[in-house]
This record gives C-alpha cells, sequence and structure tokens, in this order.
C-alpha cells in the first residue's frame, strides 16, 4: 500500500550492533598488534564480527559496508581453515582497523541521517591484493588450497583419493516418482550418508544444494553419483537407505578408467535392484561383516599446524550478561527515586507526629526499616547509571597507536584503575578532553627516540593513564615520562600573546604558569600539526571539563614529564546535608564540607577597618562571612554569640559562616535551581525539605570565590 | 466558500485559540493567552533567593516541582502590593520555561475574536512601562483588557546578556 517500513527502530539496533561489535574488534587487534600473528580466538572473534556485519549492512541495505564486511571476513575466512604461515602481521592489522574505521565512518553517517555513501571500492581492491599475496604464498609451497568461501553451507567435501588396492568403482543411480518435492534436498542426504563410507565419489547434477531448477532435472533424469569405495553394491544401497518418495535405485560397476572419465559415458552391467527387492537382501546384509574402523581411510585436508597452547592465551575475563535499557528510562527512575527520597522526608518528619505524648516506639523502627530500604534503593539506582571507564580508556589505545605510529615515536599506554566507574553523563564528557589530554603527550610530552635516548631515556615512550575514586571525585590523570612544561617559555608565550598584561613571571605560582597553556589562543608549538598546534585545544579541554562541574589541575617537571589530573565529582542528586537556618530563609550545606561547629566568643572575632571579618581558631586564621549580610536576608542573629559558626572546608581553604541555628542532617535531593533564574554565586541548587518549604544549597566553592574576590 | 468552511473548522478545531484569561492588577486588567497558562495556584509561602531580580520573588513548590515567581507589578514598575488571600499565582508554561506570576485577582476567561485585537498606540516615552509588554487591546463589555505578551514578560534581554558576560569573566578569571 506504499506503507513506509518502519525501520527506526531497527535502525537503532544496527547501529548499537555494529558499534559494538567494531569496538570489540579493535580491541582485539590492538591486543594482538605486538606478537607476529593472531591467534585462533582473535581470528574466530574477528571473523564472527565482521559475518555478522555483513549480514545485518544487508538487510540495511548497506551495500558498500557489506562488501567491504565481506570481503575482510573472506581474508579471516582463509586464515582461519587453512593456517598460513608469515602472514604479514601489521599489514593484516592495518587492512583491520582502515576496515573498521570505513564502516565506522559510514555509520557515522547514517547516524546523522545522511546516506552512507563511502567508496569502498578502494579498500575492498587492497584487501582482495593482499588476500591474493597470501593465498600465491601457499601455493608456490605446494599445499593445497582450502576451498572458496561460497555461501553454500555445508561445503563441498573435498575428500583426496587414496591409491588402495580393492577400491571399487560403482555408478549409482538413484530415481524418484515424478510427484517428489525437493528432489535435491533427497539426493544431498543420500550424498552426505554415503560420505561416511566412500573414499570417493562425483554426482550429477552438482548444483543441488544451490540451484532448485535441480530438482526438476533429477526427476525428470535421475540423479546419478560415482563412487569409489570399499563396500559392497548392497551396503551402498543400505546407507542410501530408503526416503519416501524414492522410486528406485541403480547401482553399476564401473571402471576406474570410467570413474575418472566422469560422467561422460554409460556404464556396462546394469543390476537393477528394486525397492521391493529389499526384504530379501536384508537378511544377507546383515550377514555381512561391519566395517570395521582403518578400513576406509579419508583424508582430511587439515594441516599439521600445531594451535597456539591455550596458556599463551590471556585468561578471558568471566562474562557478564547485559542488557540495553533506552537512558530516558533510568533517567525518570532517577527522577522517581528523588521524589520518593522527599516522600519519605514528608511522612517521617510530618507535622502530625509531633503531638506531645505519643508513643512512638513501634513507629520508629519501622521508620528505621523504611529508611534502610529507600536508601539501598538509591544507591543501586545510582549505580545503574555509572560504566565503568573501560571502554573510554580503551579508545585511548587506538589513539597512542595510531598517532605514535604516525610521528615515528614508540610509545607504550599503561592503564591503571580502569574499573573504576562514573556516571555515563560524565563519560560522554570527558571522552574528548581525554584524547585530547593523550594526543598532546604523545605530540608535545614525548620526545622523539633520538632525543630520548640522547637524555639517557627509555627510548620507548612512556603514558598512563589512572583513574581512582578518591574523597567523592573521580581523578582521572594522564602521566607522561616526556619532557614537560618549560616554564619561561610558558611565561614568554603568554605575555607575547597578550594573555597576562604585564604581570612578572615572579607574580605567578608554577600551577598558575602550567594553566597558561589552557588559554585561549596559546600554543608554543611552532608549527601547526595535523594533531595540534592550533592552540584551540585546551580551553575548549577545560570547557568540556567545567561543564560537568570538574576541573584540570597540571604538574610538571622539565625534562621527567607532565601530569594532567581531571578532578570531577561525582554526580550526586542525592547528598547528605546539613540543614541550617538563617533567618527566614533556609540553607542546605554537604556534610563532607563541614569541618566543625563551633560557638564562639566575642574575643576571638577580628574585624578589619574595611569591613572583613575573621576568626581566630586554634591560632589559626579564618575568614568569615555573615550569610544575613551577603545575601541580605532579615531576622537574622547578628550577635556573634548568639549563633553558631560553622567552619568549611574545600579543596584544603577554609572558611567560616555564621548561622543562626542547626535543624538537623538528612538526605536532600538536589535539585537545580530553575534556569530562569540567572545563577547567584554561592547557591549550586534547591531543595524541598520535609514540610515542603524550599531550602538553597550552598557551593563553599563560590562562596570562597566570593571572598577572594573582594 | 470551501476556504471559509475551512477556518471555521479551524478556528472550532484550536478551541483555545482566541480565548485569554484575564485577571486585575492595580486598578487595570490584563489578559493572557490561555495556551500559555497552565495552571492557577492560591498564594504560598515564597522562598527567597538572594541577589536576584527585583521582580522575581522567588521559588515555591507545587507538587513536587520548584518554579520561580514573578511579581507583576513589580516588573510594570508599579507600587508594590500586600499578598492577601485573594492574591493568585498564574503558571504560565512559556517555550518550555514555567514561571509563576503573582497577581491581584483572577477575573475570568474571555473570548475575543482576532479581528477585534487593537494595535497599542505607540506611547511616549512618558507613558506606561508596560506598553512594551503589551501587544494588543480588546473591548469587551465597554471595559478595555490589556493583553500581554508572555514571553516578553518574562525575558528581560538586558538581563540575559549580562548573565552571560558575568559568567563568562568568572570562568577566565578562576582558571
Amino acid at each position: 500500500m506504499g506503507e513506509d517500513f518502519n525501520t527506526d527502530s531497527m535502525l537503532d539496533m544496527f547501529l548499537y550492533e555494529s558499534e559494538q561489535l567494531l569496538e570489540t574488534l579493535e580491541n582485539v587487534v590492538l591486543e594482538k598488534k605486538d606478537e607476529d600473528c593472531f591467534d585462533e580466538a582473535s581470528i574466530n572473534e574477528i571473523f564472527r564480527a565482521m559475518h555478522t556485519i555483513k549480514g545485518s549492512s544487508g538487510i540495511m541495505m548497506y551495500e558498500n559496508i557489506t562488501k567491504v564486511s565481506h570481503k575482510l571476513e573472506d581474508v579471516f575466512y582463509y586464515l582461519r581453515e587453512s593456517h598460513p604461515e608469515n602472514v604479514p602481521h601489521l599489514e593484516l592489522v592495518d587492512h583491520v582497523l582502515e576496515v573498521s574505521d570505513f564502516i565506522n565512518g559510514e555509520l557515522d553517517k547514517i547516524r546523522e541521517g545522511e546516506t552512507p555513501d563511502g567508496d569502498e571500492s578502494k579498500i575492498v581492491d587492497e584487501i582482495d591484493k593482499f588476500l591474493t599475496r597470501i593465498k600465491t604464498g601457499i601455493e608456490k609451497k605446494g599445499d593445497e588450497l582450502p576451498p572458496e568461501n561460497t555461501y553454500v553451507e555445508p561445503e563441498q567435501f573435498y575428500i583426496a583419493p587414496t591409491g588402495s588396492e580393492s577400491s571399487k568403482y560403482y555408478k549409482v543411480s538413484i530415481y524418484w516418482r515424478g510427484d517428489t518435492q525437493m528432489c535435491n534436498i533427497r539426493a544431498y542426504t543420500a550424498v552426505y550418508s554415503l560420505k561416511e563410507i566412500v573414499e570417493d565419489m562425483q554426482y550429477i547434477p552438482e548444483d543441488i544444494i544451490t540451484n532448485e531448477a535441480s530438482s526438476e532435472v533429477i526427476l525428470a533424469d535421475g540423479f546419478h553419483m560415482l563412487v569409489k569405495c570399499q563396500a559392497t553394491d548392497e551396503e551402498l544401497i543400505s546407507t542410501i537407505g530408503e526416503t519416501s518418495g524414492m522410486d528406485h535405485v541403480e547401482i553399476h560397476d564401473c571402471t576406474q578408467q570410467e570413474f575418472e572419465m566422469g560422467f561422460h559415458h554409460q556404464d556396462e552391467d546394469n543390476i537393477i535392484i528394486n525397492l521391493d527387492d529389499k526384504e530379501k537382501d536384508s537378511e544377507e546384509k546383515k550377514e555381512k561383516k561391519e566395517p570395521t574402523p582403518g578400513d576406509y581411510v579419508i583424508k582430511n585436508k587439515e594441516s599439521g599446524k600445531s594451535k597456539k597452547l591455550a596458556k599463551n592465551q590471556p585468561k578471558q575475563q568471566p562474562k557478564q550478561t547485559y542488557i540495553s535499557v533506552n537512558v530516558e528510562k533510568l533517567d525518570a527512575l532517577m527522577d522517581m527515586i528523588g521524589e520518593l527520597v522527599i516522600s519519605e522526608a514528608v511522612v517521617l518528619q510530618n507535622p502530625d507526629l509531633k503531638v506531645p505524648g505519643l508513643d512512638l516506639t513501634n513507629f520508629q523502627k519501622a521508620a528505621g526499616q523504611l529508611s534502610k530500604i529507600t536508601t539501598e534503593l538509591q544507591d543501586v539506582i545510582m549505580s545503574m547509571r555509572m560504566m565503568s571507564l573501560t571502554n573510554t580508556f580503551q579508545k585511548m589505545n587506538r589513539i597512542v597507536f595510531d598517532v605514535s605510529r604516525k610521528l615515528g615515536k614508540d610509545i607504550e599506554l599503561e592503564v591503571i584503575g580502569e574499573n573504576t566507574e562514573v556516571d555515563k553523563n560524565i563519560i560522554e564528557h570527558i571522552s574528548d578532553p581525554l584524547m585530547h589530554l593523550i594526543r598532546n603527550s604523545v605530540d608535545h610530552g614525548i620526545e622523539s627516540k633520538e632525543d630520548r635516548i640522547a637524555a639517557g631515556k627509555n627510548p620507548k615512550g612512556k603514558i598512563t593513564l589512572e583513574a581512582k575514586n578518591e574523597g567523592g571525585k573521580v581523578y582521572i590523570i594522564v602521566r607522561d615520562d616526556g619532557k614537560g612544561l618549560n616554564k619561561q617559555a610558558l611565561y614568554d608565550k603568554a605575555k607575547n600573546n597578550g594573555l597576562i598584561g604585564n604581570r612578572a613571571m615572579s607574580e605567578f605560582t608554577e600551577k598558575e604558569i602550567y594553566q597558561f597553556i589552557t588559554y585561549a589562543g596559546f600554543s608554543t608549538k611552532e608549527q601547526v600539526t595535523e594533531y595540534s598546534g592550533r592552540g584551540v585545544g585546551m580551553d575548549v579541554v577545560v570547557k568540556n571539563i567545567q561543564s560537568v562541574g570538574g576541573n584540570l589541575e597540571i604538574d610538571s617537571m622539565e625534562g621527567a614529564g607532565s601530569e594532567m589530573t581531571l578532578k570531577i565529582p561525582l554526580t550526586l542528586a542525592i547528598i547528605n546535608g546539613i540543614v541550617m537556618q538563617v533567618g527566614n530563609s533556609t540553607f542546605v550545606i554537604e556534610t563532607n564540607a563541614v569541618k566543625e561547629f563551633v560557638r564562639i566568643s566575642r574575643d576571638m572575632l577580628v574585624k578589619e577597618p574595611d569591613g572583613e571579618e575573621y576568626i581566630m581558631l586554634r591560632n589559626e586564621c579564618y575568614p568569615f562571612i555573615r550569610l544575613n549580610q551577603r545575601y541580605h536576608l532579615e531576622e537574622s542573629k547578628t550577635d556573634i554569640e548568639d549563633g553558631i559558626v560553622v567552619v568549611l572546608e574545600h579543596e584544603s581553604k577554609f572558611i567560616c559562616v555564621f548561622i543562626d541555628e542547626l535543624i538537623a542532617e538528612q538526605e536532600i535531593v538536589v535539585k537545580p535551581i530553575p534556569s530562569y533564574i540567572r545563577k547567584v554565586q554561592g547557591l549550586s541548587g534547591c531543595t524541598q525539605l520535609g514540610d515542603g518549604s524550599i531550602a538553597l544549597i550552598l557551593d563553599i566553592a563560590g562562596l570562597i570565590a566570593g571572598e577572594e574576590r573582594k | 466558500m470551501s476556504e471559509e468552511l475551512l477556518e471555521e473548522f479551524e478556528d472550532e478545531q484550536d478551541a483555545q485559540k482566541g480565548m485569554f484569561m484575564t485577571f486585575q492588577m492595580g486598578g487595570e486588567c490584563y489578559g493572557i493567552a490561555i495556551t500559555f497558562v497552565q495552571e492557577i495556584v492560591g498564594i504560598q509561602p515564597i522562598t527567597a533567593v538572594p541577589e536576584i531580580e527585583d521582580y522575581i520573588k522567588g521559588l515555591i513548590n507545587i507538587r513536587g516541582k520548584i518554579i520561580p515567581v514573578i511579581d507583576v507589578r513589580v516588573r510594570f514598575k508599579q507600587e508594590p502590593f500586600e499578598y492577601t488571600d485573594r492574591t493568585c499565582i498564574i503558571v504560565i508554561n512559556v517555550k518550555s520555561t514555567i514561571v509563576g506570576l503573582i497577581v491581584d485577582k483572577i477575573a475570568g476567561v474571555i473570548t475575543v475574536d482576532e479581528r477585534e485585537i487593537i494595535l497599542p498606540p505607540s506611547l511616549s516615552q512618558s507613558g506606561s512601562v508596560s506598553s512594551k509588554y503589551v501587544f494588543g487591546l480588546a473591548k469587551v463589555d465597554d471595559e478595555v483588557k490589556l493583553l500581554l505578551d508572555p514571553e516578553r514578560l518574562i525575558q528581560d534581554e538586558d538581563i540575559a546578556a549580562f548573565g552571560e558576560v558575568v559568567s563568562g569573566t568568572e570562568v577566565s578569571a578562576e582558571a
């Protein structure tokens, strides 16, 4: 009717599946790139991946992908079946990666909604030539070629002839009744059963598997086989057996020459055995000896190449089962658990319960149980969105491989802590920055081999990629043992580009100087390469990291290397917070940030002439903020001895905040302040309390920054 | 002939077209297209947010959703008023931004034919500030209602642009 077949969900599945397969493929290849050839497991895996992609892209009608994967599948089929030696390994690796890149490119186009119009013919040609090369390399040695990889399953059996004096030759013909269906399949059944006992055979029509029209030919002319075996004709007949529709079977003796000439002449002696007579023969057959093993020898085409020892293969990790879930559903689930936590608070802190004299022991017990379960539920749901960094780190392998090869450097990538889990959202945002940092390390950081040898370093450069969880944050560190950052060069460049005005170098701390490289438009690379040097990378990196609330720290030692640390807070939609009152407003501070609460006396307060206040606590001086003044709140306590001072810490910086009173410690659901309200420094979100009122969440970093700005 | 029928058909389809929610504000009667109105709630405790524009009064909590509210009189630079029990909050949804408008009194829903909307005369600078938020006047039962453009009402281009500049300088200073 012209209705469009809805391919959307199919397309999603195809894209997702193919992406996964290509990722696995790349990993397998990169794992084995340093060895001299692929082992059996890898070959199988690559073959399977290409086979699947070929099939699914065929269904989706993306011909160029099908062709390319088919070609590579051919190569790996050949490798799998005939185990050739001396396959140029790096070339093969290159071809595989080339194919993978091509398909990825096409998949990207499809994802964007464009047509995948890449030209595959060049890649196909190259792989074809490669395949021919390794095949002809084999022929020169005189080995046998494995059969062509056709779509026919199972393949034709190439059974090498054995010389044996007692071999007999027969021509067997099977005729079926006129109305029999699928004679070609029945004929094949006969062939299949016979192959167990014959040494060699040919048959006509030959295309019984692939060509349905052969069925009619068989009906008309019969199915003919030329057979060489040790068995007698009666054994042959019994092996062929009796299938419905079979009219009769003819067996004729024939000579060796006739056998070798094939189906080009007629036979002489005819022994026609009607199926009706079978009963007579069956008694005779039972008396016949069963063929003993060893009577019939069928030579296999297996070459003698030994399989790689199992112990040399990396131990397979126990496979985990995964299920793919739409991210929207997970988001909805996260929202709902947030609402649940709030509802729980509303119930447990309900004013109705505050009736004096009410015995609530049973209620408290039950409430405790409820809280426990809710917390656990919350933990599990939060963990659902967490993904391990393994995949992201694997991608870095590829980059190091590519860039180091192209620049002629020898670099090893060490990965630590890849099992660390972070929220999916974060992974998406740090993938690009990480790639950029690694590229920088390879391009700028690690010196060329000659320079390294001259400096007395190991000519093989090393980049370490480490991830760890610490103090509610995820640290991702990129460490290289290259030439490090030159402070003077950085300062000069920044000054020349007008990024820092006229301040002297001494005014900056070391860390600040290193941060120059993150300024837009900064680059000390003399030449722009394909990979870096344009000076637009690092500031984008920093922006991406900041968009998930993290920051980038840079440390370096000239001549020894550099270390870039990404610090990213775990997305905490639900945090432990302390609720406090200032005037008519309620605020919440994250429990982790609170160091202590103190009541202070007037003599601990120091006031500067410009209005700044400080608190002396245990001989340390801390900046002091009165929230009521900062935020112009009314009706709050002003006498320092009436309220409470909260000492807060953020990244080794301390600050004291004056509040009226503490209310409670509880779990709160962080909700963003509606975007309509423009960003207020010092507030990072809001939440609803048990009684329905709204509390504002204080952002310590913002408060501290505000103080410093003054 | 068929075109007219088609038009009528369309009008009937869009039952909300031409319908305006009207409310009282300091002696004037205003209207807002009902397609923007999500709901109307009575006045609720408002949580103040420090350091924001004066016409944004703060946040309220409606069934779990946290919504910012605007005092329309302050927006129009008129005298602010005491909130009474009759004060209402009209929750509007403009291009996915949900905002509550605090108004004196709700009047009702009126239907105004498109062709009867008169463009406001351009006033001199001494004219009321509200003129830029009003896109038309409608005369209903001897009363003139000022029809508001919700987007202009909640959007303040100066503030938005300023906000971006501020956050931009913050980033580079901290770097």
